[in-house]
């Protein structure tokens, strides 16, 4: 039994369904009737508020089946239906006057006005009466069947229920007179007749039940998935002829989909899916593709997969190209089963790059593990979206999947805005502030250059490597303002001020700008290396002299 | 497994069927729309003590009603906007109305015209609903105020707009079902009325029928009062619709269907022509030809998945289905309903020369090409040797017609009948029955 994560955890609701109707019966039996309608009514309204797969729903199931057992031990109970109140004999057994809520109304509204349970209610019957209740309380389009109807269609028998018309205009006999006879078919309508035989004689002759079986069987609550997509096979057929507007056959098979899902019919949707796949390319196969694309199409892939994960069957593969991958990253992180979330990995991989967008959407809410196998599956299906991906993971609780996206950025020849890499520049973690660095190094502007200036000037104590990246990324991004600031950062302290020790910013600040005038290109920013080398200390010096060796070597790389 | 669990299971499927296509939130969002248009409709009324619908202090207010009226109709299909006594619905949803006293004003306005509610099935472009406003707020005239509105929506093009009666619970409504006769009446009149609606571009309701088809099964099949004598101011299309359910309704209770396949075959009948409707089918062949898709088109209008949908509109697709198709073979259900059709066709257009056991023996030849080989005999067993509206030359010298479909194995050849007067040819209402009566002489056309 599944429980949705709403239920169970919602006190409210529960307290709602508690709030018992007032009851005024006092004979044993009397209450023992108020037990079973209450029970009825509270199982049936839990389908407002909870899965009907809910343990709170099961419990309901239970009381009710208790209840009724318990009510019906002794004889019929005959309850009489008023507005508000289920009556036994002259006993109140049940009363609720808000209508939405009220059992004795939606009996009463729909028109039904004895409901009797008779002694040893069966149990299966119990629970169609519920299912019935249940539709009316949860349904919303209800055009179709009230309350009557669908106790008439049940066929009960050990249910019994007397009902008159019920929520009927008042006036409806004396305005029959509006009713007006619009819409005549055409004169000579029905003809040409087809031609029929030369009479024959006719007999009575008896049908062997097996043939009557056999008609029934294919009007049967089974066979309406396959009439439903043997019926959406012929639509898309008049539609291809140009008979049916495309949208009014999509619809349809989204109807269909929406009944297939429901009532767990893998098969059925695949056979649906393939009627829209085998259409000739054109608007008709292109609103039922859109049509069909459905979130509600992964509970019918995910019902589909064993426990133990797996491949998914032949069936489920053919309903892939209409799950939306977005639905599938909503529900893979949930997932705990690693075989399960395989697959569903499986079926992200299958919807890009078409979903690549979606996917790259979700990707920051993805524990890290999962979002880095994501992320491997756009760089390889979707490779366009890399960077957007990227961009999406900046922001991850993960340092390292943080890490690894800067990385990713680094590398890219696209363009990438800066504001996201900016704001990782004050991230509390130093190896994300260096990758931020080494990230703007390739992708900042002018004013990422004040950006990292100020993170240079603005903190007082990083680590020499930080000083590094920086000073690298400052030159890249503006030599012009680089130059400028370095000259002042290396400037060489002669005299009384060459005799006081520098301080330990004013010595990263000497490192970063070594650094960033390793990369910036002319002979300027060489020459302005050698001169530090000159007075500088032996550890500066050899940053220097490693600084112009990696320099040299660089520009023999680029020609 | 735990019966229980089990019942669960069955429950959840069950549920899961029935709100196929529907959001887990669309009652809040109908709530909320509902209350939003309930509101802003009361408000327009409110508004014109002030201005008249056509100032433009109603731009607004207007578009507001405009977008949350589509954005219903979008939800639902077709938005009920229901008052009883002081609550208001849309869809059977009540609408919160208690902080916001505009949607209190609703049921008043409307009771002025002894209207309790309006059914919307389209939306409403701006003129629409300025055109709505000025004829809710206007004075209700005469005896029959609610006809008098629905006239003056008509006149004003809101074909659309449907008014419904005042609603209120009734206590007393008498236990007694409704007799054949008036069952007959009122699937006549509701006949008349659904084309009249489809006509008018609003979407089908099925409930309705359903609970007319109801009436008839309770009433039983074999009562004389589904089998002729209609009354004479019937629309013709009535006539027919309600003719070709009757025989549908009892080869499928003969072939031992359930109640929920009656009454959605019961439905489906009534509903087969209604493709007739599409404008510019034009006439003859061409009409005939296209009259089942379009019929099918009609009940793809009605939003969402139901099983009697699917029934239904297979049915109507099918009513002229021949048996052998190649790779379209009707459904019992489409071909009970072409038989139905075909019968109800020979006795209307040929009944002049043409005996209506011929026209069954016809049917029996066809079956296994035309018609369903089992279905056919089926209908034969049921409507009897002198199927139903027979005139019968009667050994006495009488002339009768045959009132009702055969009783039984035994009395398949032995019908009831109304003796006709011999001066006016008129049926008498005197019901004879043949098992004890005189002898048949012979069947005679006409």
């Amino acid at each position: 039994m599944s429980q949705t994560a709403s239920a169970g955890q919602t006190p409210a609701p529960v307290a709602e369904l508690e709030s018992t109707p007032a009851v005024l019966a006092a004979s044993a039996r009397g209450q023992a009737a108020a037990a079973l309608v209450a029970s009825l009514g509270k199982a049936a309204r839990a389908f407002t508020l909870y899965d009907p797969g809910n343990a709170l729903v099961h419990q309901f199931l239970g009381e009710y089946h208790a209840r009724a057992e318990a009510a019906t031990s002794e004889g019929d109970v005959e309850l009489a239906v008023r507005p508000f109140d289920l009556m036994l004999g002259s006993e109140v057994v049940y009363r609720e006057q808000d209508r939405e809520r009220s059992l004795a109304f939606k009996l009463y509204k729909d028109g039904v006005r004895i409901l009797t349970f008779a002694r040893g209610v069966v149990s299966d019957e119990l629970v169609r009466l519920l299912q019935i209740l249940a539709i009316r309380f949860i349904g919303v389009r209800q055009a179709e069947d009230d309350i009557v109807t669908l106790l008439r269609k049940a066929e009960f028998r050990s249910i019994t229920f007397e009902a008159v018309e019920g929520y009927a205009p008042e006036d409806e006999v004396p305005e029959l007179s509006i009713r007006r006879r619009g819409g005549e078919p055409p004169p000579g309508f029905d003809t040409p007749f087809p031609k029929l035989p030369a009479p024959g004689p006719i007999a009575f002759s008896p049908i062997p039940e097996d043939a009557l079986a056999t008609l029934r069987a294919e009007e049967a609550p089974e066979a309406l998935a396959p009439s439903g997509v043997r019926l959406a096979a012929e639509l898309v057929a008049w539609g291809a002829r140009g008979a049916v507007p495309a949208a009014e056959v999509a619809q349809f098979c989204a109807e269909v989909r929406d009944y297939m899902v429901a009532d767990h019919q893998l098969g059925m949707l695949g056979a649906l899916a393939d009627l829209a796949h085998r259409q000739a390319p054109g608007p008709l196969r292109d609103q039922l593709l859109r049509g069909l694309a459905d979130a509600r199409l992964l509970d019918a892939v995910i019902a589909s997969l064993p426990e133990s994960g797996g491949e998914l069957p032949a069936e489920a593969l053919q309903l892939v190209p209409f799950v939306p991958a977005g639905s599938v990253m909503d529900r893979i992180a949930a997932e705990q089963s690693p075989e399960r979330r395989a697959v569903l990995l499986g079926v992200v991989a299958a919807r890009l790059p078409a979903d690549a967008e979606a996917v790259t959407a979700r990707l920051g809410k993805l524990p890290a593990d999962l979002a880095r196998a994501v992320l491997a599956l756009l760089a390889q299906k979707a490779p366009d979206h890399a960077d957007r991906a990227s961009m999406a993971l900046l922001e991850h609780a993960d340092p390292g999947l943080q890490i690894d996206a800067l990385r990713a950025l680094a590398g890219s020849g696209q363009s990438i805005p800066t504001a996201p890499l900016l704001k990782l520049l004050s991230s509390p973690d130093e190896a994300i502030r260096i990758a931020t660095a080494q990230a703007l190094e390739h992708h900042g502007d002018t004013h990422a250059a004040r950006a990292v200036a100020e993170a240079l000037t603005g903190r007082k104590s990083y680590s020499r490597a930080e000083a590094l990246a920086l000073g690298r990324a400052l030159g890249s991004l503006h030599a012009g303002a680089a130059l400028r600031l370095f000259e002042g950062w290396l400037e060489h302290k002669r005299r009384l001020l060459g005799a006081l020790r520098v301080t330990e910013h004013e010595e990263l600040l000497r490192w970063a700008a070594v650094a960033g005038l390793g990369v910036i290109p002319g002979p300027e920013a060489e020459q302005r290396l050698e001169e530090v080398a000159k007075w500088a200390d032996d550890e500066l010096r050899r940053h220097v002299h490693g600084t112009v060796g990696r320099r040299r070597a660089e520009g023999r790389r680029h020609g | 497994m735990d019966e229980l669990i089990q019942a669960q299971r069955d429950l959840a499927r069950a549920l899961g069927r029935a709100r196929a296509g529907e959001d887990r939130d669309l009652a809040q969002k109908v709530r909320e729309s509902g209350e939003q248009v309930a509101h802003m409709l009361a408000g327009l009324l409110k508004l014109t003590r002030v201005h008249a619908p056509d100032n433009k202090a109603f731009d607004m207010p207007v578009a507001e009603f405009a977008r949350g009226l589509s954005s219903l109709l979008d939800l639902l299909g077709t938005v009920h906007l229901v008052t009883v006594e002081d609550q208001v619905y849309v869809n059977d949803v009540r609408i919160r109305s208690e902080a916001k006293t505009g949607s209190h004003e609703l049921g008043p306005e409307l009771h002025r015209h002894d209207c309790g509610g309006l059914s919307f099935h389209v939306p409403l472009s701006d003129p629409a609903i300025r055109a709505l406003v000025r004829e809710l707020v206007a004075p209700p005239a005469g005896d029959a105020r609610r006809a008098a509105l629905v006239a003056r929506l008509q006149a004003a093009g809101l074909t659309t707009v449907e008014p419904a009666g005042i609603f209120r619970l009734r206590l007393e409504e008498g236990d007694e079902p409704r007799s054949p006769d008036a069952a007959i009446r009122r699937i006549l009149g509701l006949v008349a009325e659904t084309w009249g609606n489809l006509q008018d571009g609003r979407a089908l309701n099925p409930l309705p029928l359903r609970r007319g088809v109801l009436e008839v099964l309770d009433a039983g099949l074999g009562a004389p009062a589904f089998w002729g004598g209609f009354p004479s101011d019937a629309a013709p299309h009535a006539v027919h619709a309600t003719e070709v359910a009757m025989v549908a309704l009892l080869v499928a209770r003969e072939a031992g269907f359930s109640s929920g396949f009656l009454q959605d075959l019961g439905i489906a009948a009534l509903l087969h022509d209604a493709g007739y409707l599409c404008p510019g089918i034009g006439e003859g062949p061409a009409a005939f030809a296209r009259h089942s898709l379009e019929g099918a088109r009609v009940i793809l209008r009605q939003r969402g998945f139901q099983e009697a949908k699917i029934r239904r509109l297979r049915a109507v697709l099918e009513h002229h289905r021949d048996f052998a198709t190649p790779h379209a073979r009707p459904t019992p259900g489409g071909a009970i309903l072409r038989m139905a059709e075909d019968y109800a066709n020979v006795a209307r257009l040929f009944g002049g020369r043409v005996l209506r056991a011929d026209g069954l023996g016809a049917m029996l030849k066809g079956a296994g090409t035309l018609y369903h080989p089992v279905l056919v005999q089926v209908m034969v067993n049921a409507l009897g040797r002198h199927p139903p509206g027979t005139l019968l030359e009667l050994e006495d010298g009488r002339y009768a017609r045959v009132a009702a479909p055969a009783r039984s194995r035994e009395l398949w050849d032995r019908p009831l009948v109304r003796p006709l007067d011999p001066r006016t040819r008129e049926q008498q209402p005197e019901i004879v029955d043949l098992a004890k009566g005189p002898r048949i002489r012979r069947a005679v056309p006409g």
